[in-house]
């Protein structure tokens, strides 16, 4: 039996004339299947139909048939396909109900009724299988980004789904938690359960996917694992005068520093780049070269001139009506000449420079993050986590602004797990 | 630690410091809520909360002192035609302000325990059956409530960067909107993985049930007897009320009345520390 079908569905959000899903037709098999396409495609809609997300909890308007677990989705509500098909999404932080792993990984079985006295041993065998046992009597505020995307992972397995569908579950997660997660995803599928996972890094899973489908501009259709191309670049000119610097810096919490006597430069036309697993002090970094973040010991200097600043959650900035306004807001505070036409050109948005930024894909979202930061002239130019939620098209726009910045002058600051975007841009990696 | 039991000790406090206008017996609950807090939490727990409650104090003494303008005991006058602050300082006003500040400050430690001492899915497990559903949902906003404070900060930073400054109260909007819309947004992803995991899909049950051990018990009865007593003391007149005006009194202090204070006692020697 397959996993799910879909045929002919139509689906457009409330308040949105194009669809975001256009007549897809397609079976999904057991065994793992990778959905795989650009940010804004629908790809989160399509896996969202899969649990009936889409269409009971979303709105919107839809037509045609969907299956999924054997059960109608369109005449189902997500609270009872819960019970077949369970959905791990993005962010491991906004998913979480209770405080501590094994209340979070009992909830749903209190919710589907599941007696008292078996859900020890269910919170037992779904951590197990998620790689989450050594986490159970934890606290969740106390666990990294990684350890808790397993412990959603292991909340939907304690309900004996069917189907296992994961939205990009690394999106938010530095290498080696990205890893464990898509460990315990592969591990799934040798447990037999069917799994469907959206996710731009390809490679873990390039050789165990069962499935490919491709989706772009709301059409789904068989596909291969893309092969991922480093963008190259070449620099001009050797690095000029320093921008910022930090002497013999401390800084973090008083009673618990973060960073602890570095000494750094940023020179114009030179791009650093800050690697680390998460909390060894990359954004502490990064704010204290702000200003926002004062040193507790040390000394910090920069240049005259706009500092623009992209920070972990894009969501921080946008509050424009549209994403044209976002960019022109910048310009109009540092005006320079520069319209906003050729910026949002630059990251790809003209399409949807119209639209209301937070109604936009996650990966489109921080495209327009980026473009409202580094529109215009900035010197000194810090991204945390610039490329996070972004398909390989966007990375490539990304490091040619990069370039063009460095090349203009700026001295560019990336705290980055991303490899590729280091191995293209950076004149030097600062390890911390 | 048992949330009937909190839920039954706070209460208590609660009604004691509500009912009665007596400063004196104020105090005995605030310095009860204290105690039992500073053993359970320990100080260093309670800084932000103790500094919350001395702001919120500071500025409720500070309101009553310029605004009320009754009482004999002048302390100085500012100019009538001064708009708004204009009338007389007085002693009453003042003592007034601080009698509403021992009420504030005893309310709100009374009520600390339950973000001090218990977790979301204490205060939950211990709700009527009937009220499952509505407590786990309350108790999940909870959970974001950490979210949105980081929020505020991350967007403060951010749009500082992009060149806002505050400039008066609507120049707030450029960071309040957006940690609104992120808090919605926050909410909303939680709904979904609620709904995603079967919440609402029919009779729930429960992974723990608290059981109201010896210590629980032992609160619960000293709150009994706390309330009845202060009520009772009220009924027969020993718990008389307190007024500042028109001229300053020394509130009248029965010894019965401060005997049921001193039940709010009972969890010093019944909960442990938490850490």
């Amino acid at each position: 039996m397959a996993a799910a079908r879909l045929t002919d569905l139509t689906y457009a959000y409330t308040r949105s004339d194009t669809p975001a899903l256009d007549r897809v037709s397609l079976e999904v098999g057991d065994g793992l299947t990778l959905v795989v396409g650009p940010s804004g495609g629908g790809k989160s809609t399509l896996l969202r139909v899969l649990n009936g997300l889409v269409p009971h909890f979303h709105g919107g308007r839809i037509s045609g048939a969907a299956t999924s677990a054997g059960v109608d989705v369109i005449t189902t509500p997500t609270r009872l396909l819960a019970r077949k098909v369970g959905f791990v999404f993005q962010d491991p932080e906004l998913q979480a109900v209770y405080d501590t792993v094994e209340r979070e990984v009992a909830f749903g079985l209190e919710n589907i009724g599941v007696p008292t006295t078996a859900m020890a041993a269910r919170i037992d065998e779904a951590l197990t299988e998620a790689g989450a046992t050594h986490l159970r009597g934890r606290r969740l505020s106390t666990l990294s980004g990684g350890e808790r995307q397993r412990v959603a992972l292991a909340s939907v397995l304690a309900m004996h789904p069917q189907t296992v569908v994961l939205d990009e579950p690394t999106s938010q997660l530095d290498p080696e938690g990205a890893a464990r997660v898509l460990e315990a995803t592969v591990r799934l599928k040798e447990l037999g359960r069917a799994v469907v996972i959206s996710e731009h890094r390809f490679d873990a899973l390039r050789d165990e996917a069962d499935q490919v489908i491709a989706v772009d501009g709301g059409r789904a259709t068989a596909g291969d694992v893309p092969e991922e191309q480093s963008p190259v670049t070449t620099r001009r000119g050797a690095p000029g005068d320093e921008v910022w610097s930090l002497r013999d810096v401390t800084a973090g919490f008083r009673d618990h520093p973060v960073l602890d006597h570095v000494d750094l430069v940023g020179r114009q036309g030179e791009v650093v780049a800050l690697v680390g697993p998460n909390g060894a002090g990359k954004t502490t970094l990064l704010r204290t070269i702000t200003g926002a973040l004062p040193p507790l010991a040390g000394t910090v200097e920069r240049c005259p001139g706009r500092v623009a600043y992209l920070p972990q959650n894009p969501a921080a900035l946008l509050h424009q009506p549209t994403v044209r306004a976002e960019v022109e807001l910048t310009l109009r505070r540092s005006p320079n000449g520069w319209h906003a036409t050729p910026v949002l050109e630059e990251f790809g948005l003209l399409h949807v420079a119209g639209r209301y930024p937070r109604d936009l894909s996650s990966g489109e979202r921080q495209r327009a993050a980026l473009a409202a930061v580094l529109a215009g002239h900035p010197v000194c130019v810090l991204l945390d986590e610039p490329t996070r939620g972004m398909d390989a098209r966007a990375r490539g726009a990304l490091v040619t602004v990069v370039t063009r910045l460095r090349d203009e002058g700026a001295s560019v600051v990336l705290a980055t797990h991303d490899m590729m975007l280091r191995d293209a841009v950076a004149d030097r990696v600062v390890a911390l | 630690m048992n949330a009937r039991a909190v839920a039954a000790w706070s209460g208590a406090c609660l009604v004691i410091v509500l009912t009665t206008s007596n400063p004196a017996y104020k105090a005995a609950v605030l310095c009860a809520a204290f105690t039992v807090l500073a053993a359970t939490a320990g100080l260093r727990r309670m800084r932000r909360l103790l500094l919350s409650v001395a702001l919120v104090g500071f500025f409720d003494v500070l309101l009553n002192f310029m605004s009320a303008h009754l009482g004999l005991t002048v302390l100085f006058t500012v100019p009538y035609a001064v708009p708004a602050f204009g009338g007389t300082y007085t002693v009453e006003g003042l003592a007034f302000g601080v009698s509403g500040a021992l009420t504030i400050a005893a309310a709100l430690l009374a009520a600390a325990p339950f973000s001090l001492l218990l977790a979301p899915h204490d205060v939950m497990d211990a709700l009527p059956r009937v009220l499952a559903s509505t407590g786990t949902a309350i108790a999940a906003s909870l959970n974001l409530v950490p979210s949105i404070a980081r929020s505020f900060t991350d967007v403060a930073e951010a749009q500082r960067m992009r060149g806002w400054r505050p400039r008066g109260p609507g120049s707030w909007a450029e960071v309040l909107v957006p940690v609104v819309l992120t808090g919605a947004e926050g909410s909303i992803q939680l709904a979904e993985s609620m709904e995603a995991r079967g919440f609402g899909s029919g009779p729930r049950t429960a992974y723990q049930r608290p059981r109201l051990g010896r210590s629980g018990r032992f609160v619960i009865a000293g709150a009994a007897v706390a309330v009845a007593g202060f009520l009772a003391s009220r009924a027969a007149g020993w718990a008389v009320d307190w007024y500042a005006y028109p001229a300053l009194q020394a509130p009248a202090i029965d010894p019965r009345p401060l005997v049921a204070c001193l039940f709010l006692f009972a969890p010093v020697m019944a909960w442990r520390r938490r850490g």
